[in-house]
């Protein structure tokens, strides 16, 4: 399902497109943008994200999910999804690191491919707000690649 | 112990019944982060520095799931806890979660920097529970 709306994208080389396909995601606010070949996911700021009120900053643990619904899209992204015998990639942990308190704004968050193998994949991710050299926090990943 | 009921609206695929990991991810840093809160008498803001979450399993379809935590060590800058999720087997846990919060004073001011004992600006550490 995921594959084949992604598919559909890989033509595009722009785009802004809502990820209402997975309800989880629609409930976050989570879309994916593509912008000079680079796929961004974002997650559109809304009050209920809000962890703390007092000064308002975001819940750890959405951010902790845009991470991980970025190095998902990156890694599904990268492999070839026109093979059948491929299957859907299973999360096996994810380490973040907190770094700054996260405003009452759009999130962002790019995935890097560290390694691809057989079995697994390694997976590095950093979510940003106004300024992408000041990220919010960071995370390393791990995805089984077969079942 | 904490409890995320199943709502539709946390499912990965509609009609799954399965809980998103980021979900269960989010349910977690919450769990741990009330775990951390829960060791002091005073009012405590808690903010997480570091959270792992390593999964075992895919949650059982239209369960909600539990976490059961337990607080490692209470240090003078940070908290140590640990917590296990379950699904409907409430044996085999279906995640595993470490996470170090730090806390401080709660302060009630309406924007600005909250200072902390030191004096420095603690405004940017961290990331709220």
């Amino acid at each position: 399902m995921i594959q084949d709306f992604l598919t559909k994208l890989k033509n595009r080389q722009e785009f802004d497109q809502s990820l209402d396909i997975s309800p989880y995601a629609k409930m976050m606010g989570f879309r994916l943008m593509r912008e000079g070949g680079e796929l961004t996911t974002v997650m559109k700021f809304n009050a209920d994200l809000v962890g703390s009120p007092f000064p308002p900053a975001l819940h750890g643990g959405t951010i902790a999910s845009l991470l991980e619904m970025a190095a998902l899209m990156q890694l599904i992204w990268t492999i070839d999804m026109t093979d059948n015998r491929q299957p859907f990639p299973k999360t096996i942990d994810v380490t973040i690191d907190y770094l700054r308190s996260g405003k009452p704004v759009d999130t962002y968050a790019r995935a890097k491919v560290f390694r691809r193998g057989r079995r697994f994949a390694t997976l590095h991710a950093e979510a940003w707000q106004a300024d992408q050299k000041k990220p919010i926090a960071a995370a390393m990943l791990h995805f089984q690649m077969i079942d | 112990m904490i409890e995320m009921p199943f709502n539709p609206e946390l499912e990965v695929a509609k009609g799954s019944g399965i809980i998103a990991n980021g979900a269960i991810t989010a349910f977690l840093d919450t769990a741990l982060g009330a775990a951390a809160y829960d060791q002091f008498e005073t009012y405590k803001k808690i903010v997480t520095l570091d959270l792992r979450v390593d999964y075992f399993e895919k949650p059982a379809a239209f369960s909600s799931v539990i976490v059961k935590t337990r607080c490692l060590k209470i240090t003078e800058q940070a908290v140590f806890v640990q917590g296990d999720a379950f699904s409907k087997d409430e044996t085999t846990p279906i995640a595993h979660a470490v996470a170090v919060f730090s806390y401080e004073e709660m302060t009630t001011s309406v924007g600005g920097t909250s200072k902390d004992s030191d004096g420095k600006s603690s405004g940017d550490v961290g990331q709220i529970l």
